[in-house]
């Protein structure tokens, strides 16, 4: 059934939702290329800063602060990731780097099951939402929940402001430098795994936020990390590992393609419609669409 | 306060002992310390329903309590309840029955929230046959394949969808739009409406299918919205369900468009937490209702549930302490916890649960067999936070089981 109407709601919706992938993907991506390692564990920082979100607007500064609990939510995650990184990564890194793939995965994929167990301990298996009391809001002819349109204005500044930072900051570049040789930038002076650590703690911060934006929109459970990490991952194969604009146009990509498919195509298979699409990238250009541009950043 | 818990507790026992009393004296077994295993499978973690898993917890739980206090069963032997985490998945509900019939050494596996976990669960109950109960699972295939371990205490399928129909009738709805999860829940029902719409004639149904680990549904919303339809029917469970209503609601699908949710989560009191601007006037299907009579042993379970919980029981808990009584009953009247005498006495016997009626698992036709079911309802939320005990009765639906 097309309509005008229709496509050009589909893809409003599209792009809203791809955005905020890209929001999580950039986390996983940023990680990688400055500690060269994968945070499985992803998903549970998106998790954390969705209850921390939850908490703070339901308990403490109620919903008309929600603003100020996001930021709040995000620095509370950006703490988490640096004890994370402290306790649990850190000597991982002090070792030489034979293996350290494998350890840091294995220290990942535990934390994963711890965090998502306490979760499930201390919080119950139960959903919980935020609410909002933003109302809503037309994006050309599509009604759109304010809480979305927020989350989409805060992940494209949060963006943005990432963007920014790490192109014209003093401290982006011994980032982007440590992202292209680990031992060179040790030869201008620059401590490695004190970047390490800002660098995971930035990286988790941003999969924080992205909990802490969407906590009104898709609910706080134990797992509610799952989906997101798992299309931040397709995100970062489509754009290419360590590419920031890879992750947007890929989030985006990624988005549209699941919500006309779903629309047009079938919508039992929306999740396919993104594998199918990693799968074409990894076959046509299998660093992904900017991944040797996202290398040289 | 705890006085008067422990003494509802006691008459509870009173109650429960007296309607096995026959079966231990009638076995003349000799007092044994062997405990009794009883699996419970029900889904207590995303991706499945974990508040209806925790509600037929608690009734179980209740219930072995009270099976325990009133002496055991077999002239003394007691209870001990195994829980199992389906997750709401297949195979960790296969994984989940396993393991209690090969270590824990079950008598029984009732729970089954979800009806996908069910039905892989069922093929492997069929070979290693200690018979299971669904509690909670209505797809027609939990039971339309006749097998001797499979046993089920819901509604199925068509019953439910019987209520659906009678419901669009009432309101003379022309244009149904149905966003189904893709699970043999979600898919079975909505090609059951589609059958039974077709036999019907009149009216015009979409159907929307998801996959429910999407979160985002606005896709399907839309598609929806374009349909025009006069009734919306969630059959999303748990998690998806909460999106749908959310999601609905943004797009101005809601509540310009009726919406019947397919069960009973909203009898829930997460429900008015999650939707307390955009909960009311809705639909949704229930088995219970509080008009509606309870047995002693009902009653008293009801009584003790307040007392512990807090609140009143709901289906979910009334069918988790049902199974446990029923399957005291049928161990006592079996003289066994013996699986193929257990099976031959449920599909021969009369039992004693929540409802004021008997309940009873003939070898019935179709998805009949082995079935019993409580009456289904569409109740009607006509205001905000209003208490499901005072919804509106849309539709009262009665069950007819044909006789063989």
């Amino acid at each position: 059934m097309f309509s005008t109407e229709l496509v050009v709601q589909t893809v409003i919706s599209g792009v809203m939702i791809g955005v905020l992938y890209a929001l999580m993907a950039l986390g996983i991506t940023f990680i990688y290329s400055i500690m060269r390692m994968i945070n499985w564990a992803m998903g549970e920082f998106y998790m954390i800063g969705s209850y921390l979100q939850y908490a703070l607007v339901a308990l403490l500064l109620g919903p008309d602060l929600w603003w100020l609990a996001i930021p709040i939510s995000a620095a509370g995650v950006f703490a988490f990731g640096l004890v994370v990184q402290w306790s649990l990564l850190k000597p991982i890194f002090r070792k030489p780097p034979e293996a350290r793939d494998d350890y840091a995965t294995v220290v990942t994929l535990a934390l994963l099951l711890l965090l998502r167990s306490l979760a499930t301990g201390l919080a119950g298996p139960n959903q919980f939402s935020p609410g909002s009391n933003l109302p809503v809001v037309m994006v050309g002819p599509m009604p759109l929940a304010g809480a979305r349109v927020a989350a989409f204005v805060f992940a494209l500044a949060a963006l943005a402001l990432f963007y920014c930072l790490l192109r014209y900051s003093w401290y982006g570049l011994a980032l982007r430098a440590t992202s292209q040789s680990r031992i060179g930038v040790q030869t201008a002076g620059i401590d490695v795994q004190g970047v390490d650590r800002i660098a995971f703690g930035v990286g988790v911060a941003l999969a924080g936020l992205a909990g802490a934006l969407l906590a009104p929109v898709f609910l706080v459970y134990p797992t509610n990390g799952l989906i997101t990490t798992v299309k931040g991952f397709e995100i970062v194969v489509i754009g290419g590992l360590g590419s920031i604009p890879g992750a947007l146009i890929a989030g985006v990509l990624l988005g549209l393609i699941e919500s006309l498919g779903a629309a047009f195509i079938d919508s039992a298979y929306q999740n396919i419609y993104g594998f199918a699409l990693v799968l074409l990238i990894l076959v046509l250009r299998p660093t992904g669409l900017f991944g040797e541009r996202g290398r040289e950043a | 306060m705890r006085g008067r818990r422990f003494s509802t507790g006691i008459s509870l026992g009173f109650l429960l002992a007296g309607t096995i009393a026959a079966g231990v004296l009638a076995s003349g077994l000799p007092a044994q310390a062997q405990d009794i295993g009883i699996g419970l499978v029900v889904p207590l973690s995303p991706p499945g329903d974990p508040v209806g898993g925790q509600l037929i917890r608690r009734g179980a739980e209740l219930g072995v309590e009270t099976v325990n206090a009133a002496g055991g069963v077999l002239g003394g032997r007691k209870f001990k309840l195994y829980v199992e985490d389906s997750q709401g998945k297949p195979e960790a509900g296969v994984a989940a029955y396993r393991r209690l019939v090969s270590e824990n050494k079950v008598a029984v596996v009732p729970g089954f929230f979800h009806s996908s976990v069910a039905i892989a669960a069922n093929e492997v109950a069929n070979e290693m046959g200690v018979p299971t109960m669904a509690l909670q699972a209505s797809a027609a295939e939990i039971t339309s394949k006749h097998y001797e371990v499979a046993f089920r205490t819901h509604v199925v399928d068509p019953v439910r969808v019987s209520a659906f129909m009678e419901f669009i009738k009432q309101k003379g709805f022309k244009r149904v739009s149905m966003i189904a999860e893709t699970t043999d829940y979600g898919i079975g029902i909505a090609d059951e409406t589609i059958a039974q719409a077709k036999k019907a004639g009149g009216v015009e149904i979409q159907k929307v299918p998801f996959d429910r680990t999407v979160t985002d549904l606005t896709p399907q919303l839309l598609q929806i919205k374009a349909f025009k339809p006069d009734l919306v029917i969630n059959i999303g469970v748990g998690q998806p369900l909460d999106l749908i209503i959310d999601q609905a609601t943004t797009i101005g699908l809601l509540p310009t468009t009726p919406m019947l949710i397919s069960y009973d989560a909203p009898v829930r009191p997460q429900y008015w937490k999650l939707h307390p601007k955009n909960g009311a006037g809705l639909y949704f299907i229930a088995y219970f209702s509080p008009k509606a009579p309870l047995s002693d042993i009902g009653t008293a379970f009801s009584k003790a549930y307040v007392e512990k919980y807090k609140e009143d029981p709901v289906y979910g808990a009334l069918n988790g302490f049902g199974a446990i009584a029923i399957i005291a009953q049928a161990i006592n009247a079996a003289k066994s916890t013996d699986s193929k005498a257990l099976i031959k006495t449920l599909e021969t016997g009369t039992f004693k649960s929540w409802p004021s009626n008997p309940v009873t698992f003939p070898r019935a036709s179709g998805v009949y067999w082995h079935n019993w079911s409580a009456p289904v309802l569409i109740l009607h939320y006509t205001k905000p936070m209003e208490d499901w005990k005072e919804a509106e009765v849309a539709v009262q639906y009665a069950p007819v089981v044909p006789k063989d």
